[in-house]
């Protein structure tokens, strides 16, 4: 299992890394979207930054757990925002997709490593092996 | 114990379980309306709604979890921290165990060479627990003190015999319990004060043997470094351990302290690559030790695997036990009058001596204290006229001079302590040593705790320890008005009425009177 969420970690920290070069460069997409949420520009870089915190944790092996909370707080952000003010017309819907594509790796990652997750994770660990 | 102000945790509970999601739609709602950045608030509510229903509804392995919700999570968060908190803030200095404050310090001012002198008065209690020294009217002349020696292996005969000169040794650690900095530390210390060291039953002593100390190889059950497969004794691998010059005498182990008639333990976490090969141990699972020696099947074979080891080694030859029946101790010590073998050294273990790890039921409740283990194992001997025959060591506690003369007075010729080093190197009873999360990186093997551990620093501090202690012990027997610790006897000690000690000399009075 350890191998199942090896992968998803390392997609899901390229999916997040590769949205950064829009969000930071100021893509015009992107001022768009951050525009739409009236975040622009300090949200932009912002989320962003948390974005590549969440992108570095996932790929370190002793963070793991800690960068796949941040991401699901972040795609859970995200999928709001669709839900919310974005929609899912046209490209939005790709990138809506995406957001909950990461959003439900990100909780397979912490549902694989419940026991690493802290406070909770002993309680975890204890039900499971149990 | 109702008032107005106290706090109904119950209803404050169901309270926070309700908040909770409806902050998460508030929240929510002003993410829409107000501004998208509370949405970073929305998210974190999310998330703790998810966990408080996990823990309400779907988890079934923690009542108070299962009845409060996130809110019981508080309790567990601080009992975590429970020891640390005492410790820093509630406990007296004279209330922790296995060590109080007052007795770790003693040792750290030692380890640090800072003046041992206090005011005011005693910490002590002075009531029916403590055993006191009794000092003479006359004090012994320093000048004309002897200074201490104890010959192992010279009741034999033997050509390898060794000789201490000082009365403390850094008893049995091995590497496996201790990291690798530990060992290294305590080696370099005991080396620069000229004292030796006990291996522990770690197998091949690499780390021991790379320092030049001398040392007393402990074989224990499994054997570890001197075993064939089926765990008997391989005669060649102890010899060339035995022809090693640093190796000064070899020490079988019977029983431990903490754990008597049980086999040593290292837990999983604790084993690295090298450990499992330097016991040849898989790694992965708790090594746990035999509880006895394969060759020892009775009293005879006990005795006789005495002489091969002493045979084969060709140096002192110890064994290490914690006392269970003095019936027994009797029995075995009139075997070997019979056969006319006797060990150059009895180790008594103390049920009150330490460990990484010992199952708790075995630490709590197997095994005699050590200071009516000493005084009838030292009266056994006299009894049956053997007592010249070898020698007498102890181990339990033996942390400060004061309790080493207790033993000494008590028939011990010289004494062993581990935590008494341990605290030396920085020890700060954290408990964790079956753990391999050593906050001071003493017994793990985490490179990241081990660097907390600088052995050329913390080895001056054995040498300073050794050596204070040293201070101390002739300081005190100075008092007792004896010339050297081989005059003391139990009338060199008060002993309170109602200490087991007191109960135990009173048991051999009435059976030596009738």
């Amino acid at each position: 299992m350890k191998k199942v969420a090896w992968i998803l970690q390392i997609i899901c920290a390229l999916i997040l890394l590769q949205t950064l070069y829009f969000k930071f460069s100021a893509h015009v997409d992107s001022v768009q979207l951050f525009t739409e949420l009236k975040m622009e520009p300090n949200g932009r870089i912002l989320i962003g930054v948390l974005e590549l915190i969440a992108g570095i944790l996932l790929i370190i092996p002793g963070s793991a757990a800690y960068g796949a909370i941040l991401a699901t707080g972040l795609m859970t952000g995200a999928v709001i925002g669709h839900i919310t003010v974005l929609g899912f017309a046209d490209e939005r819907l790709q990138l809506g997709l995406l957001a909950i594509a990461v959003l439900v790796m990100s909780i397979s990652i912490l549902v694989i490593r419940r026991t690493e997750i802290p406070i909770i994770g002993k309680v975890l660990a204890k039900r499971i092996s149990n | 114990m109702s008032s107005k102000l106290s706090i109904d945790l119950h209803k404050l509970a169901k309270f926070t379980n309700i908040v909770i999601p409806i902050i998460a739609i508030l929240f929510f709602l002003a993410g829409i309306y107000l501004s998208f950045y509370f949405h970073f608030i929305t998210v974190t509510f999310i998330f703790l709604t998810v966990i408080n229903i996990f823990y309400l509804n779907v988890q079934t392995h923690h009542s108070l979890l299962r009845n409060f919700g996130i809110l019981g999570q508080g309790r567990y968060m601080l009992e975590s921290i429970g020891p640390e908190l005492r410790q820093y803030l509630f406990a007296n200095d004279t209330e922790e165990r296995p060590f109080n404050r007052e007795e770790r310090s003693e040792v750290y001012r030692k380890a640090q060479n800072i003046d041992s002198a206090f005011s005011f008065g005693s910490q002590g209690n002075f009531d029916a627990t403590e055993i006191k020294l009794r000092h003479s009217l006359f004090p012994a002349n320093k000048s004309k003190m002897k200074p201490f020696s104890v010959t192992f292996g010279e009741e034999r005969g033997i050509a390898n015999t060794y000789t201490i000169k000082r009365p403390v040794i850094i008893s049995a650690m091995s590497y496996g319990a201790l990291g690798k900095p530990a060992v290294q530390a305590l080696a370099r210390g005991a080396k620069m004060a000229g004292i030796p060291m006990n291996t522990g039953e770690g197998g091949y002593p690499k780390y021991h043997l790379a320092e030049g100390v001398d040392l007393i190889f402990q074989m224990g059950t499994a054997k570890f470094g001197v075993r064939n497969e089926d765990g008997s004794l391989d005669d060649d691998k102890l010899r060339d351990l035995a022809n090693k010059d640093q190796i000064k005498m070899i020490e079988v182990k019977f029983s431990q302290g903490a754990k008597p008639g049980k086999g040593g333990l290292l837990p999983k976490e604790k084993i690295t690559d090298e450990i499992a090969e330097l016991r040849n141990v898989p790694k992965g699972k708790d090594v746990v030790s035999p509880t006895h020696h394969l060759e020892c099947k009775d009293l005879e074979s006990t005795v006789q695997f005495i002489k091969k080891v002493q045979d084969v080694s060709q140096l002192p030859v110890g064994i290490k036990m914690c006392v269970g029946s003095f019936k027994e101790v009797r029995t075995l010590i009139r075997e070997m009058k019979s056969q006319n073998i006797f060990p150059d050294y009895i180790s008594v273990d103390g049920s009150e001596g330490g460990t990484g790890a010992a199952p708790k039921a075995f630490m709590d409740n197997v095994g005699v204290p050590l200071y009516p283990a000493l005084h009838n194992m030292q009266n056994i001997l006299v009894e049956e006229g053997v007592r010249d025959k070898l020698k007498l060591m102890a181990a339990g506690k033996l942390i400060n001079a004061g309790k080493m003369l207790v033993a000494m007075s008590l028939g011990a010729d010289a004494c062993y302590t581990a935590r008494g080093f341990m605290l030396a190197l920085g020890c700060i009873q954290a408990l964790q040593c079956g753990n391999n999360t050593c906050p001071v990186g003493i017994t793990t093997h985490d490179p990241m705790l081990q660097k907390g551990l600088v052995p050329d620093e913390k080895a001056v501090r054995v040498k300073n320890y050794i050596e204070n202690l040293e201070h101390d012990f002739i300081e005190l027997l100075t008092a007792t008005g004896c010339e050297s610790p081989r005059g003391l006897t139990s009338e060199n000690l008060y002993v309170p009425e109602g200490t087991n000690l007191a109960a135990c000399i009173h048991q051999l009075e009435s059976a030596s009177s009738n």
